[in-house]
């Protein structure tokens, strides 16, 4: 196998290859090799995976929690190989720089952990046993059924994403298929191909298969072989894909999300500043703005020390000195075509007597525009953020209520705990799901109610049963 | 705007001499610099952005280095030279082929120079054979579109190379059935080749609406396609499109002539296929505009061949900005065009039509 190709598939044991000779596509420096599946071969996986639903099921939850978690585990070990692996594959396919890769496997294999999966478990169930029996529910008792087959197509922005879609799938004894989207297919596949060597009978509830998005035959063969279909990725790509799913198949829509911010008063004064500054630089950076919790526009209040401009300019300078510690990725041509054009049309602007102010990196993709104008628009990818001034507080959440349905973290700063609730309250309201401060911002914790819903439950039924 | 009429009349003579033969690269970077030099100084806008990248008439000695204007800058403000109210039309972008937000407008100030551009491409790459034909158009005409350049486009070559001209649609899209059936039924009697005009999305609604007669047409007939090649997804493939215009008009797929423009630009692009190159063979522009293929990331010119952003500079844009960087994707080779289908490779990676969503979504369209 060459350095820079990379098979993209896991299988179960049993599961033959599809008889065509493999297909290639490129993607930044290397080569992603997948299977030529077709509709036939994909009914016979899912088969195979639903063959493996007796056992899964009969494992107790804390035991898969335990192996799965072994399994992560490797990915944050230093010495481990199957870390540096990841760390070498990662930069190639994924389009983000080696300590990018660094900072996004740790936060990511975090959630990865036996502590945090049975976390997962007792906040959505009340405990993990309950994925095991029917426990107490009212004057009867309830059974947490996971569904008989999942079929999840993840998208490629984030690496890691599809590795916490198939724990969930696996966590709640679903058998899991997983697309993931391009820049993502390295950590579901090693992944996976780990998982067989710590638990082939577990393993046998996973497959990991990639094939360029919209081939509509496999995803219409695996989704009527599935009882819960999760979709993550644009607008367009999650709405055709429910358009086709079945009627009795549950469908959990993760579509476009993206996040923002807001700088208060009390973080704006000169001792309190270059660690907010930092945080949000941070915030913006990670996963090069490609995650759904990655902020757009950070609103900064008016009428404090440093006022909205100055932080714009102060924002930019820790982007500039995140490049050495974190440094940017590689754009696809859309992507870095869209910064050009934000870019371009945000120095027309400032050239034109707008007020607007813009600092960029140059041949670096990131990029701070100050925009007088409190309304929210969002940027593009690549660590490209608006700034915008906002008069108080109040306000924020009728500016952002027009892109409410896709708006997911708020990021904040210097707001008083007197406050911060009735925003929060404010700003759910309107859509947003979670308000947290910058630092937490890339990395939920596994209490995270994922776009407001349950991560787990959005893949189970209860099973109740009444009386005594 | 005396200056102005001076520059616009010494191009229209230029263009006048039709887009057989190539300008040399002196006759282009000469004609270029006098427009940057034109534009620095009576767009005072365009004058600051490009001093803000140290860039000027006395410091620029090639076109190539002339700062570029995105297209999305068209969305935000009025990129003209001179007073915007004075210009002599206002076109706008459909708000379907961008990626959302606030349509783009082109001030044009002076219409006469974007017809001395679009009329000789027009006519070299759809009547090469002919001086007039009859036209039946599924693009609306100018008077339901006055702001859509595709329509003031097709307008402008129909008074000019019509018999007769048909406007089978009308300013909403929806198709004249009966005016497009009794247009064709009387080309056909009279044994008159037909030019059939439309955007991609037309013909496919065409194709699909059982009271539209297509055809068949008259011996010497084609078709002009435009729209939907810019990375925005098909209803079908082209090759599939033309293959059912093909069946539907009785004109052989080899005299489809895709057109490529955008509203940012005053000229336009062609596939030379009537004369007699095959299907995919590139779009030639005008020898007034000219293509780059850049790096994404750097903005340089790619290698002869390599795909990249599409930059053009248009010296039918005298009057507006003549150095546009587009969204578009593709390769230049020999001066022509060849567009980035839809393939694997391009497949938009996470939220990349993310805007998209989310102007959709926020009402924004």
């Amino acid at each position: 196998m060459s350095e820079r190709r990379f098979m993209a598939w896991a299988l179960p044991r049993g599961v033959g290859m599809p008889p065509g000779p493999g297909l290639t596509v490129g993607v930044g420096g290397a080569e992603i090799q997948y299977l030529d599946a077709d509709a036939g071969w994909i009914r016979s996986l899912t088969e195979s995976l639903g063959e493996s639903s007796g056992p899964i099921v009969a494992r107790p939850a804390r035991e898969i929690a335990a192996v799965l978690g072994l399994v992560g585990r490797r990915f944050l070990d230093p010495n481990d190989p199957l870390r540096e692996e990841a760390l070498r594959l990662l930069p190639p396919t994924a389009g983000v720089s080696r300590e990018m890769a660094e900072a996004v496997l740790d936060g990511m294999a975090t959630d990865w952990t036996e502590a945090r999966l049975s976390a997962m478990a007792t906040t959505e169930f009340g405990s993990v046993g309950a994925l095991d029996r029917f426990v107490a529910h009212g004057d009867g008792r309830t059974l947490v059924v996971g569904p008989k087959l999942s079929f999840q197509i993840v998208s490629g922005s984030v690496p890691g994403v599809s590795v916490n879609a198939m724990l969930r799938s696996l966590m709640v004894k679903g058998p899991t298929l997983v697309k993931p989207g391009r820049g993502d297919v390295v950590l579901p596949v090693l992944f996976a191909r780990a998982l067989r060597e710590a638990d082939p009978v577990l393993a046998d509830s996973v497959a990991v298969v990639y094939w360029p998005g919209g081939r509509e035959s496999l995803e219409d063969g695996a989704m009527s072989s599935a009882s819960v279909v999760t979709a993550y990725g644009s607008d367009a790509v999650v709405t055709a894909l429910r358009a086709r799913a079945p009627v009795s198949t549950r469908f959990v829509a993760y579509h476009h999300r993206l996040s923002a911010g807001v700088v208060g008063r009390r973080a704006l004064a000169p001792d309190a500043i270059d660690a907010v500054v930092g945080d949000v630089a941070r915030a913006v950076a990670m996963f090069d703005q490609r995650g759904c919790v990655s902020p757009h526009v950070v609103y900064v209040e008016e009428g404090a020390a440093i006022d909205p401009p100055a932080f714009g300019t102060l924002l930019a300078a820790a982007l500039r000195a995140l490049e050495d510690e974190l440094p940017g990725g590689s754009l696809e041509a859309v992507e870095a075509s869209a910064v050009h054009q934000v870019r371009g049309t945000a120095e027309l602007m400032a050239a034109s007597g707008s007020g607007v102010e813009v600092h960029h990196g140059g041949g670096a993709s990131w990029t701070v525009i100050y925009d007088p104008s409190p309304a929210f628009s969002p940027s593009c990818v690549g660590r490209v953020v608006r700034v915008k001034p906002l008069p108080r507080l109040s306000v924020l959440a009728r500016l952002i209520a027009p892109f409410g349905a896709h708006l997911q973290t708020m990021g904040v700063a210097g707001v008083g705990d007197d406050d911060l609730e009735s925003l929060a309250e404010a700003l759910g309201r309107v859509g947003v799901s979670r308000v947290a401060a910058f630092s937490e911002v890339p990395f939920p914790p596994s209490t995270w109610h994922h776009d407001g819903g349950g991560p787990l439950r959005d893949f189970v039924r209860y099973v109740d049963l009444e009386g005594t | 705007m005396e200056r102005f009429d001076q520059l616009a009349s010494g191009l229209e003579a230029s263009f006048s001499a039709g887009v057989a033969d190539p300008w040399t690269d002196d006759e282009f970077s000469s004609a270029a610099m006098k427009v940057f030099r034109y534009q620095f100084e009576h767009n005072s806008t365009y004058r600051r952005f490009c001093e803000g990248r140290d860039r000027g008439p006395d410091s620029v000695q090639d076109w190539v280095d002339v700062p570029a204007v995105p297209t999305r800058a068209f969305r935000h403000l009025d990129l003209v030279c001179g007073d915007p109210s004075q210009a002599e039309a206002v076109f706008r972008t459909s708000g379907t082929t961008g990626d959302g937000g606030p349509r783009g407008r082109h001030l044009v100030p002076r219409l006469s120079l974007y017809d001395a551009s679009l009329l000789p491409a027009f006519k070299a790459y759809l009547l090469p054979d002919l001086d007039r034909i009859n036209f039946v158009s599924l693009i609306p005409p100018p008077t339901a579109l006055p702001d859509s350049s595709l329509s003031h486009m097709v307008g402008a070559a129909a008074q000019r190379y019509a018999t007769e001209a048909t406007w089978a649609v009308d300013g909403s899209g929806a198709i004249d059935a009966q005016a497009l059936g009794n247009a064709i039924a009387a080309a056909r009697a009279s044994h008159a080749p037909v030019l059939l005009l439309g955007t991609a999305f037309a013909f496919v609604h065409a194709l699909e609406t059982p009271a539209a007669t297509l055809g068949p047409l008259p011996d010497g007939s084609r078709i002009m396609e435009t729209g939907g090649f810019k990375g925005r997804a098909r209803e079908l493939p082209r090759d599939e499109l033309y293959a059912r215009l093909a069946a539907a008009t009785g004109v052989s797929a080899a005299r489809i002539v895709n057109e490529y423009g955008m509203t940012e630009l005053q000229s336009q692009l062609y596939e030379p296929v009537l004369a007699g190159e095959p299907f995919g063979c590139g779009h030639v522009p005008p020898p007034w505009l000219r293509v780059r293929a850049l790096d994404p990331t750097t903005l340089e010119g790619q290698p002869e061949g390599e795909s990249g952003i599409l930059s053009f500079f248009d010296l039918a844009n005298a009057g507006s900005v003549a150095h546009v960087l587009t969204e578009d994707l593709g390769a230049v080779s020999e001066g022509r065009v060849f567009l980035a289908g839809r393939a694997a490779d391009a497949e938009p990676r996470g939220c990349s039509r993310a805007m998209d969503d989310l102007m959709t979504a926020a009402g924004f369209r």
